[in-house]
């Protein structure tokens, strides 16, 4: 595996690895990190102590504009938009619909990229290209797009009830209910985990699948006990990747799911614009934010823990 | 004897017909729609064909600037990405500098926010910076969307080179400016070039921010298709979105190779 | 001697390195004359690719000179150095044809298309490698690859030329062959030659002098027969050859308790079935065949011998006699006699 710590060489490396390229490579770094900072980092902070009622300076005038704001009531501010929040049976509804979506999305999203995969791996043959590539096509086409052609596809008048009507079935309207979120979400997000999972399952040594099987492992044992064990780190990486992005999507709810419950993304751009509650919106997007970080530090413990045992920390 | 009965060959065909089905047929369907007079339910064919749609949106003065404002802002994007973030990735792919990986979390913590609440958040600051409803406003959210793409993939790319393939030039008597030129930037290219479509395709099909910040003074393709969907038929929708499906087509199938090839799987991997 | 310096071709004084707090290299000399082989040989972490390095210009050394043909180098990059350097793993870059590999470093110099062309044929044509010019170096084979390695290196025209561990990535039957076509493109091109590896047979049988290396400095740096015959420390004496060691000293073809180190090569031992003089009985215990000799083992009751033998071979548990034709003696380390 390639590696960005395995930097020092054997025996030392081009003569001028002191300190001075060290801070040569930490002043190469600062532009994206302020950039980061300044446009993602200060937003954030803001957003911060706004939803924490913090209503003057820069959140003078996002203050004066939204509706039922609530100032601070002591020297750290105020809970008050966090209760409104939680006690607004809406949220706690889409709450949870964006937590069973993510859920089920995932990990449909993982079992169909690793049966992809690992028939690529130890198969092979025309058929299993034939997936793989199919499998990326929805990389190609832009989320927008995506989410309305799913919209139409499963639609009233879509392609699956007029086939369905012709052989006498009367096939559901998915769009506009949670199904559709779950379909267009494993749609879009497809490619990604097959790319990271059918990686990390290519990695695997052909002498290792052998030998297991040599010991007499079946199909299945091999797949459980070496192939998916060895492959785990991308397999958490594409889980943690996959499902930051659709428990924060917006475009994929918004097209087609119900309007009561939505997801929190939809819900988060209806309070800031629609309902005109910034303060209320900027809440639940911390709490988006928290779950996603749950996840994050999942998918840099699984790195840690990848680098810690190919010997490289 | 030959099986003509085989049960495992029947389900991986069967499993390769619904994957088509479930992957090709949404776009399919949304495509030929922009051939097409009308499709009513339940009929599976349409009532006739057409070229009249692509007019339409040809004629349309709205949807050419947001046409125009797409294809001017995304390579601006992508190179202004390229300008912040290449240097900083062969930094972190090359060089051991102190916070190296602070400086890779906390790209990827940026984003794993909620993209619609940083929009959100960020709306305070672009009405202090005066960026509300202008094009540099969207190019800066745009540009945002590719940062992790523009640094983590080539920092990839870029440590993969070995070490000892540089010092096999500067021992043929090249310079370290020759030596990154002819030798690292070039074996790193293929990673610089996934990532490169990978940002562009970001930057282009960036809807929510774009639309919060730029509507309504400036619209992109993707922005446009949010009124779009609901203001024309269908058949103008399927036009648009197979103009703004040709530039990610076009791209990706250039790296292609490159991306299957685990250029973008590799660039994930923190290490 | 007027001409020592025109003479020169590389000389390394006093050389130091440390390395990540660890001292590397302590105090190395050694000089090689113009148009000589040199081998540095020692046991993996014994400094010698570090010595290497340093010759190249990869490492700056924290205290002594490396000259190259008499000119001090000590400071300048690898760029800047009149050596070449043939990597270890060949350092081909892939996205280059052989041509293109071997044109690099003259397009770096700036040379002419005309005089680069001809230029990369004649080293290309030394390797017999012009059939393989417009191919990538991922399609030859290994031994290929090292010799457009070592086309690269040579269109150069350094004054030293450098090989690390250059036979270490080849099949053992392609080692031989590929050892005597380095030896003899050296012999013809008559350039001056430093060989890193920890192959004893390959130190030994390809160069004029080798320099044995243990834990950063040089034990001995002389020709091979010399090294098997007299080695200067109890260090090459065993890294060098087979060798009997026994601790203690030689009175009248008998180890006796002492606080000598002697060594007996395992040739120098002569066995028959009859008693002569300084001889001693001993019982066979094992007899090993290793194709034009015959490993044999026996016990004496000074201790246990290893012998090589062709002329007289015994059965397992007979008893003969062992003379020992021919002992080293070490005191702390050093030959004494």
């Amino acid at each position: 595996m390639r590696s960005l710590l395995r930097r020092t060489g054997k025996e030392g490396s081009l003569a001028n690895n002191g300190s001075g390229s060290s801070l040569f490579g930490f002043a190469l770094s600062l532009p994206p990190l302020l950039l980061v900072l300044g446009f993602v980092g200060i937003p954030i902070l803001i957003g911060f102590t706004f939803s924490l009622g913090f209503t003057k300076g820069p959140n003078r005038v996002i203050a004066i504009i939204g509706q039922q704001i609530h100032p601070k009531t002591h020297w750290w501010g105020t809970f008050a938009a966090y209760s409104d929040v939680f006690h607004d049976s809406r949220f706690v509804g889409d709450l949870v619909l964006t937590l069973a979506v993510t859920a089920i999305s995932t990990v449909l999203v993982i079992v169909i990229a690793l049966a992809i995969a690992l028939h690529q791996r130890l198969v092979g043959g025309r058929t299993a290209s034939v997936l793989a590539t199919l499998s990326i096509v929805p990389l190609f086409v832009p989320v927008v797009i995506s989410a309305w052609a799913i919209h139409t596809f499963y639609g009233g008048d879509g392609f699956m009830r007029s086939f369905f009507a012709n052989i006498g079935i009367n096939f559901p309207t998915l769009t506009s209910t949670s199904t559709a979120i779950v379909i267009g979400s494993v749609w879009t997000s497809l490619p990604f985990s097959i790319l990271m999972i059918s990686s990390g399952v290519q990695a695997v040594p052909d002498a290792l699948i052998e030998s297991a099987k040599d010991c007499g492992a079946s199909t299945l044992k091999v797949i459980s006990t070496v192939v998916v064990p060895l492959a785990q780190t991308p397999i958490i990486i594409a889980g943690s990747f996959t499902a930051i992005g659709i428990m924060g999507s917006f475009t994929i709810p918004l097209f087609l799911g119900p309007n009561q419950p939505t997801m929190l993304g939809v819900e988060i751009s209806n309070f800031f614009g629609s309902y005109n509650r910034p303060q209320q919106s900027l809440v639940m997007a911390f709490i988006v934010f928290l779950a996603a970080s749950g996840i994050a530090v999942l998918y840099i413990w699984s790195n840690v823990k990848s680098a810690k045992e190919n010997g490289r920390i | 004897m030959r099986r003509y009965f085989n049960p495992s060959k029947v389900a991986l065909n069967l499993s390769v017909f619904l994957l088509a089905l479930f992957i090709l047929g949404p776009i399919l369907w949304l495509g030929v729609h922009a051939f097409v007079t009308d499709w009513k339910y339940p009929h599976l064919y349409p009532s006739g064909l057409t070229l009249n749609w692509w007019s339409k949106v040809f004629l349309d003065s709205a949807l050419k600037t947001a046409i125009r404002n797409s294809l001017i802002i995304s390579p601006i994007v992508v190179v202004l990405s390229m300008v912040i973030c290449l240097p900083a990735a062969y930094a972190a792919g090359r060089m051991n500098y102190w916070g190296r990986k602070t400086f890779m979390i906390t790209l990827f913590s940026a984003n794993s926010f909620p993209k619609i609440g940083l929009f959100a958040a960020i709306a305070t600051l672009y009405y202090t910076l005066n960026l509300m409803g202008t094009f540099l406003g969207v190019v800066i959210i745009q540009l945002l969307g590719t940062i992790i793409y523009m640094t983590w993939i080539p920092a990839a790319a870029f440590a993969s080179v070995p070490r000892y393939l540089e010092e096999a030039a500067r021992d043929a008597g090249a310079s370290k400016f020759t030596v990154f030129r002819t030798i690292t930037l070039r074996m790193a290219m293929p990673g610089i070039l996934v990532a490169i479509v990978m940002s562009f395709l970001a930057s282009f099909d960036e809807a929510q921010g774009s639309y919060l910040v730029g509507a309504p003074t400036i619209y992109t393709m993707p922005t446009e298709m949010y009124s779009l969907v609901q203001n024309y038929p269908i058949q103008v929708a399927a036009v648009f979105s197979i103009l703004l499906a040709i530039p990610s087509v076009l791209l990706l199938g250039l790296a292609r190779k490159h991306i299957m090839g685990g250029q973008l799987a590799e660039g994930f991997q923190i290490k | 001697m007027k001409n020592v310096e025109a003479n020169m071709g590389l000389e390394l004084r006093g050389l130091k390195k440390i390395l990540g707090g660890r001292v590397i290299i302590e105090n190395l000399d050694l000089s090689m004359a113009k148009g000589e082989m040199i081998s540095l040989l020692g046991p993996s972490g014994c400094g010698k690719t570090t010595t290497l390095r340093m010759i190249a210009g990869f490492l700056i050394p924290d205290a002594g000179t490396v000259k190259v043909a008499g000119k001090d180098v000590t400071n300048l990059g690898p760029e800047k150095r009149p050596s070449a350097m043939v990597f270890q793993n060949y350092a081909l870059w892939p996205h280059m044809t052989v041509s293109r590999n071997v044109a690099y470093p003259l397009k770096i110099k700036g040379l002419g298309k005309i005089e680069t062309a001809e230029k990369v044929e004649a080293a290309l044509g030394l390797v017999n490698l012009l059939h393989h010019q417009d191919s990538r170096p991922g399609r030859i084979s290994g031994g290929e690859q090292q010799r457009v390695a070592l086309a690269r290196a040579l269109v150069q025209e350094p004054d030293v030329l450098l090989l690390d561990e250059p036979l270490s990535n080849l099949d053992a039957k392609l080692r031989e062959k590929v050892r005597e076509d380095i030896r003899e493109l050296q012999r013809r091109l008559g350039i001056t030659t430093v060989i890193v590896t920890h192959d004893q047979e390959e130190a030994l049988s390809i160069s004029d002098r080798v320099a044995v290396m243990n834990a950063g400095k040089i034990e001995q740096f002389s020709n091979p027969q010399d090294l098997y015959r007299h080695p200067a420390t109890e260090y090459v004496a065993t890294f060098i050859g087979a060798l009997n060691r026994f601790e203690g000293n030689l009175v009248e073809g008998r180890i006796v308790s002492g606080s000598d180190v002697i060594g007996i090569r395992p040739e120098d031992l002569i066995l028959s079935s009859q008693q002569n003089d300084d001889a001693l009985p001993g019982t066979v215990e094992l007899v090993i065949p290793r194709g034009h000799f015959f490993e044999v083992v026996i016990r004496r009751e000074d201790g246990i011998f290893k012998a090589f033998t062709n002329e007289f071979i015994p059965a397992v548990g007979e008893n003969v006699f062992v003379k020992i034709k021919k002992s080293l003696r070490y005191q702390n380390g050093k030959l004494v006699g």
